[in-house]
């Protein structure tokens, strides 16, 4: 999928609004986790966006293809794309870990706005993935199965439990893809417990390897291009990301994993990024 | 009383419901020859997932097939299953989904020990919301509870033992799920059995009724939850006391679960039969029941002392 300069940029300013979102519902909320959702909350836009088949219109078409936020405490980063995409009503992103609203402050499964199963219990996302695409392969359906995973959460065994099984069952249709930010709540991934040689490890337990680099949009559609049409074996793409991306004082630390920004760190945030559309608005 | 193995039955009702409903698929953690689902994997391969040894991911994988609409059934030994996916549980109960867990190997095992014995099962499945869990008696009451599982949405646990049991029940027992199941009348002390414990109870009546002289109600209370509370206070309403016999750890069982319903309603004396505070041991299952109090005399030493 070739995109041309326009559009990149069309989504690039898209993906900085939905920065301005995550952060808009964790300031009100005061309370979230910033750092994660803002490495990620690109690829998620993009999935839904360009990728997979999904009608909001019809959340609970029986053909659509499934995304699985493993990594559930990036949950603003999807609620602020479903409701860009027209599942829910932008209003109701204020309402981020509200007593009775739909937006928890981890993934409740909520059909009716397109999510399909309640995550934040790390490790769990990978095996419900394989669920589906068993599924799917037994209804004889080409539906594919998108599961979102964080690189700390790839400290639990299950993971590597369902990475086995995925492999064993021959999953084509399932493609997990890795949040590679490098920090972990306690620190870096391979100060707390190092993933590293992560290409390998999956290679070793039967899967194809894709490695991207997380910020570059064109390179992010080729590889979820190429994944979709792999056959004969399920397909990881390690995304290499930044914690907290786009904010200067936010990236690469831990500091965000699970703090909000306060009034003076969240006005700040959105000058940075309202710097960085006009920027790009300028660049075109 | 004739006995019967619950588990090769659980294997017939699977390949009996596969048979009619294409959406059952049976998932197993490298057990299936054990808990007999290899006969639903013979029949319909390519509705058989053998998980290998990970009943973590087991439980997982059972989410996504019932998210995407099949009935996952999903067996193992009662404690790795409901033990080492507690959490994953936790997350199948939590959104209510369809997925039904029936284990073999629910509370003594014999000789593999005290590792491999089901005793806290109870407590673990009981306690999450959603869940419905159900403890056939004998196979017939297995029979009719499968078929209530399948038929109705939602989680629910089933916990088989890994030998046989004596038949209580005749073809045309109807399973009424969370009521208390009469198998026999009486006026004095009431007998609440559940599994195993349902049968001691019904033999213990007869020997109670014989040396105390006096009248002895059993109920067979297979469903741990949810319990028809009105019901079961209805049916214990006249007696003098109640014993409750489980196959399992008296703390946070059964036992537990009942006589808080007692308690909150109505006064009466309650003794509790069941594992006090062990794991068990290896020896035959009889040995293990008999260490535990959980035989009829056991029952009858307590009737005395609520009579006294």
């Amino acid at each position: 999928m070739i995109i041309d300069k326009l559009e990149e940029q069309e989504l690039q300013i898209d993906i900085l609004n939905l920065k301005k979102d995550i952060l808009s519902m964790i300031y009100k909320a005061q309370s979230g986790h910033p750092g994660g959702s803002l490495s990620c909350v690109n690829l998620i836009y993009l999935l839904y966006k360009k990728i997979m088949r999904v009608d909001f219109n019809n959340p609970k078409w029986k053909d659509r293809d499934i995304f699985i936020l493993s990594k559930g405490h990036a949950a603003p980063a999807l609620y602020a794309v479903l409701a860009k995409i027209g599942f829910l009503k932008k209003e109701a992103l204020s309402t981020l870990r509200k007593f009775n609203s739909p937006l928890q402050g981890h993934p409740v499964k909520n059909n009716d706005i397109g999510i399909e199963i309640s995550t934040g219990s790390l490790g769990m996302g990978l095996s419900i993935g394989v669920g589906c695409a068993l599924a799917a392969k037994l209804d004889k359906s080409s539906k594919k199965i998108y599961v979102l995973l964080g690189d700390g959460e790839l400290n639990e065994g299950a993971i590597w439990e369902a990475a086995m099984a995925a492999n064993h069952y021959k999953l084509d249709n399932l493609i997990a893809i890795i949040d590679r930010n490098g920090i972990q709540i306690d620190g870096s991934t391979e100060e707390i417990m190092s993933l590293e040689p992560l290409s390998d490890k999956w290679r070793a337990f039967g899967w194809k390897v894709f490695e991207v680099d997380g910020s570059n949009i064109q390179e992010l559609l080729n590889e979820f291009e190429k994944a979709k049409k792999g056959i004969g074996k399920p397909k990881v793409i390690i995304s290499y990301l930044i914690k907290g991306s786009d904010i200067s004082f936010m990236e690469h630390t831990k500091k965000y994993h699970g703090r909000p920004p306060n009034k003076e760190e969240y006005e700040l945030a959105i000058v940075e990024l309202d710097k960085i559309e006009e920027k790009l608005s300028k660049g075109a | 009383m004739t006995e019967a193995s619950l588990r090769d039955s659980f294997g017939e009702l699977l390949i009996e419901h596969g048979k009619i409903n294409e959406r059952i698929v049976v998932l197993d953690a490298d057990l299936s020859s054990s808990t007999r689902t290899y006969k639903f994997a013979r029949e319909f391969p390519e509705r058989f997932f053998n998980m290998g040894i990970s009943e973590q991911n087991m439980a997982g994988v059972a989410m996504g097939l019932a998210i995407s609409g099949k009935i996952p059934i999903i067996s193992g030994f009662s404690i790795f299953t409901t033990g080492r996916a507690w959490e994953f549980i936790r997350m199948i109960a939590h959104d209510n989904l369809n997925v039904k867990i029936i284990t073999t190997h629910g509370g003594f095992v014999g000789e593999d020990g005290s590792t491999h014995n089901a005793l806290e099962d109870f407590s673990l499945m009981s306690v999450l919301p959603n869940m419905q869990v159900l403890v056939p008696s004998d196979v017939i009451e297995l029979e009719k509870m499968f078929s209530f599982a399948i038929e109705n949405n939602g989680p629910f646990y089933l916990r088989l033992p890994r030998g046989a049991f004596p038949i209580l029940h005749d073809d045309g027992y109807k399973f009424n799920i969370g009521s208390p199941d009469v198998l026999k009348n009486g006026t004095d002390v009431c007998l609440i059995g559940v599994g195993y414990g349902s049968s001691l109870a019904l033999n213990a009546a007869e020997l109670i009724e014989k040396e105390l002289k006096c009248s002895v109600k059993v109920i067979n209370q297979s469903t741990i939850k949810p319990i028809n509370e009105t019901n079961l206070l209805n049916e214990i309403a006249s007696v003098k006391g109640v014993i409750i016999i489980e196959e399992h750890q008296d703390y946070c069982g059964v036992g537990s679960i009942i006589a808080k319903i007692i308690v909150e309603n109505i006064l009466k004396p309650i003794k509790f039969v069941g594992v006090k505070n062990s794991f068990g041991q290896s020896g035959t299952r009889k040995e293990n029941l008999n260490a535990h109090g959980l035989t009829v005399e056991g029952i009858v030493k307590l009737a005395k002392q609520l009579l006294s």
